[in-house]
């Protein structure tokens, strides 16, 4: 941060810039205000302090500046940040164990390597995929080593819970129920797009979700964790 | 003498073999595409799956540069158009065909890796051979601000544009003469790059501006129309006007060599000149016409919006203005206004964003350890403090304990349970956990408490506990309805009561003590 006084209308070019970014919906089209403002976060060095001393006051963190718009991360203290109450809300402990294995999952399954972090191609995932993987990676995981209450103890439980559930239960319209492995993947994917983090794909077929930006940032930004490198280290054998 | 055939061949095979191989690598994935699809039954005598890929290879370069690149959907909408031209009698499998072709570009079948081909580079005679990788995209996806879209690599478009665009019948003879003429007379070549260089830009200038009259329609003040926009216009007019008169000038130019002159090769290039001049004047044209109509809009958008602009709160009469006529209207229609108002009234909702280890860690944090329970309180299994401020604190909660452990004895009014809330800085607040515990062991929200909605000082507190309604009335400020007679479950047998709606018999004033003094005199 700098002692220099900023110019007012950069402060509210700055905040509106932050704005931009925390409707999901805003997108930077060329010709708008909110890319003239993304153009101006990434050649002026000036501005990008303003903005970014700007998101540290709010709680926020920019994590990155890909096409489709400003990336953010809360702080956890901050009012941005999402609580567990923020999703379903009708979840108990095995739920939110499954949510967090499916949700490493697909992180570890998109971006192997970390030279995958830096590499803008969207990647594409669908469900039963991701699936099949978090299954075939069951093993490994119920054999990470971690004494009671760390993350791989939580991660062995993880996959205990997910090892017992069933894959697939169909209610009587022929949907997926909620009770399967599947449903808890497309549940994730669900709220993955409600995040802005991933987008149907509809157009390559039912299931099929991309991961964008902003899932990629968002996971580069994570410091990883037992479970999300054993993942990811059994993800590169898969390919090479 | 090293190479690829360690100059067993000729030298010059040998020179040029690795490049060679490379060209003959890069049309394998178009190979393969075709075999794997016969695996997902679509027909290869049906359908011309190589035309389809170069397609969208075509499809995705014509789109790259321009103000709008093409979008995923974009491609697979248009090669289902050209595979539903190929089998009219399949239209229902035109998408997956479109589906399958560009999955097969992005190497879906290999999670959108790169294509990696092994090249025997055998050097000098006798030695092993050096084996070597050889790795490429096709199409790959990056995500822009209006959503997935398509982009080719540079083989690609190599190979798929140029590399192809071979007559093969005689393509010596024809290259080499179309080339001299030229070469003799620079300015076709000239004139035709040029010419599309102007259409590209004219079909970006479109989209901008089409971009512009859309934003401008939605909300006047998104575009600066007093001076940036007014800019931009002129500096498109300029574009245009100067476009349009070079296009004419050019056309009659290459109609009158075309006209002249005998040889068809030449003839064959003007034509091709000819029609993308014939294009890219249509561009121009439809510029224009745009260009001409921007002011209209935005005149019209500003009456409009104008007339349209929402009053303030504050000028309306809430009852006679708002609420009654909302209550004439049908559903569809109050529920625009309620909405609408709603939205303004409820002020800032803050939108929240997540971080990837926070949120694990949340989802993964240990259950919290469950204390023994006290023996001589049943109602106090399980006490968990958090920092949640919307808890009770730890002391409110003992003494709420304390009061309701006087059911314990037999049972107790629960105007007396109020009445015996110790005075000091808490006995608001506890006298508000008594009244909550009160009420629930009297009407208990089973399926909230599934969900686990209950505050859990209340679940825990109203645990143990029944309650069922007296005959008179509470007499204790912000709150109404009759007594409760209060006692342990199971306890004293009376007669049993069905539970009422908690809201028939008791009135409590959740928004806490300060507020009911103020508000209930």
């Amino acid at each position: 941060m700098t002692s220099v006084a900023a110019d007012l209308t950069e402060v509210r070019a700055a905040a509106e810039l932050l704005g931009f970014a925390l409707a999901r919906r805003a997108r930077p089209v060329e010709g708008g205000q909110y890319r003239a403002l993304l153009d101006r976060y990434r050649s002026e060095l000036r501005f990008r302090d303003v903005v970014d001393t700007m998101a540290e006051g709010l709680g926020l963190e920019v994590l990155g500046t890909p096409r489709s718009g400003l990336v953010l991360a809360p702080d956890p203290a901050g009012p941005f940040a999402t609580r567990l109450g923020d999703l379903r809300s009708t979840m108990d402990a095995d739920d939110r164990l499954v949510f967090g294995l499916v949700l490493i999952g697909i992180a570890a399954y998109a971006y192997p390597t970390d030279a995958d972090f830096d590499d803008p191609e969207t990647k594409l995932v669908e469900v039963a995929t991701i699936d099949g993987f978090i299954r075939a990676a069951l093993g490994t995981l119920g054999s990470l080593a971690g004494v009671e209450g760390s993350a791989e103890e939580r991660a062995r439980a993880a996959a205990q819970v997910y090892a017992d559930l069933p894959q697939l239960i169909t209610t009587q319209t022929g949907r997926r129920a909620r009770g399967c492995t599947l449903k808890a993947v497309e549940d994730v994917c669900g709220w993955l797009v409600e995040q802005g983090a991933a987008r149907e794909a509809a157009s390559l077929g039912p299931d099929t979700f991309h991961l964008t930006d902003r899932f990629r940032l968002l996971v580069a930004d994570s410091a990883g964790g037992g479970a999300l490198d054993a993942l990811r280290d059994l993800r590169r054998e898969d390919v090479p | 003498m090293t190479g690829a055939y360690g100059g067993v061949v000729s030298p010059a095979a040998d020179a040029s073999a690795r490049d060679r191989w490379r060209a003959l690598a890069l049309t394998d994935p178009v190979s393969r595409l075709v075999r794997n699809a016969a695996h997902a039954g679509i027909d290869d005598d049906e359908y011309d799956l190589r035309l389809l890929a170069l397609a969208a290879v075509d499809i995705v370069v014509g789109s790259m540069g321009f103000a709008r690149e093409a979008t995923l959907d974009d491609v697979v909408d248009e090669l289902a158009g050209l595979a539903a031209r190929m089998a009219p009698h399949r239209p229902d499998q035109a998408r997956d065909v479109a589906q399958t072709v560009v999955r097969g570009l992005l190497n879906d079948a290999h999670e959108q890796r790169r294509f990696t081909y092994r090249f025997a580079d055998l050097g000098a005679p006798g030695e092993p051979a050096r084996w070597e990788a050889y790795s490429f995209r096709l199409l790959s996806l990056r995500e822009a601000e209006y959503g997935p879209v398509l982009v080719a690599s540079d083989q690609a478009v190599t190979l798929f544009l140029h590399g192809l665009d071979v007559d093969l019948e005689d393509a010596d003879r024809a290259l080499a003469h179309v080339l001299q003429r030229q070469l003799d007379d620079r300015r076709f070549d000239a004139a035709a790059r040029t010419a599309a260089q102007a259409e590209r830009t004219s079909v970006g200038m479109s989209a901008m501006l089409a971009e512009l009259l859309d934003a401008t329609r939605r909300d006047v003040g998104s575009h600066d129309w007093e001076r940036e926009v007014p800019e931009r216009l002129l500096r498109a007019r300029r574009h245009v006007e100067s476009r349009i008169a070079e296009d004419d000038r050019l056309l009659e130019h290459v109609q009158g060599g075309l006209d002249a002159e005998t040889s068809p090769e030449v003839r064959a290039v003007s034509g091709r000149i000819v029609d993308l001049l014939g294009r890219a004047r249509q561009v121009h044209l439809d510029l224009e016409r745009r260009l001409v109509g921007a002011r209209e809009v935005f005149l019209s958008a500003q009456v409009r919006q104008r007339l349209a602009r929402r009053r303030r709160l504050r000028m309306l009469a809430l009852r006679e203005e708002l609420l009654l006529p909302v209550l004439e209207l049908p559903r569809a229609e109050a529920a625009l206004v309620a909405s609408a108002f709603a939205d303004r009234a409820l002020g800032v909702s803050v939108p929240r964003l997540v971080r990837f280890d926070d949120l694990v860690d949340a989802l993964w944090a240990p259950p919290r350890a469950r204390e023994a329970a006290e023996p001589e309180i049943e109602l106090v299994p399980d006490v968990d403090v958090s920092d949640d401020v919307q808890r009770y604190p730890e002391q409110v909660v003992a003494a709420a304990r304390e009061v309701l452990g006087a059911a314990a004895d037999g049972e107790v009014r629960l105007s007396e349970l109020l009445a015996a809330v110790p005075d000091g800085p808490d006995a608001a607040e506890v006298t508000e956990l008594v009244l909550l515990s009160a009420l629930w062991a009297f009407a208990p929200d089973v399926a909230a408490e599934a969900e686990g909605e209950v505050a859990a000082e209340v679940d825990v507190l109203a645990g143990g506990i029944e309650a069922e309604r007296a005959d008179e009335l509470l007499d204790v400020p912000g709150v109404g309805g009759p007594d409760l007679v209060v006692r342990l479950r199971g306890g004293a047998t009376g007669a049993t009561e069905t539970p009422a709606e908690p809201a028939d018999v008791l009135f409590v004033d959740v928004y806490g003590d300060a507020y009911s003094r103020e508000t209930v005199s």
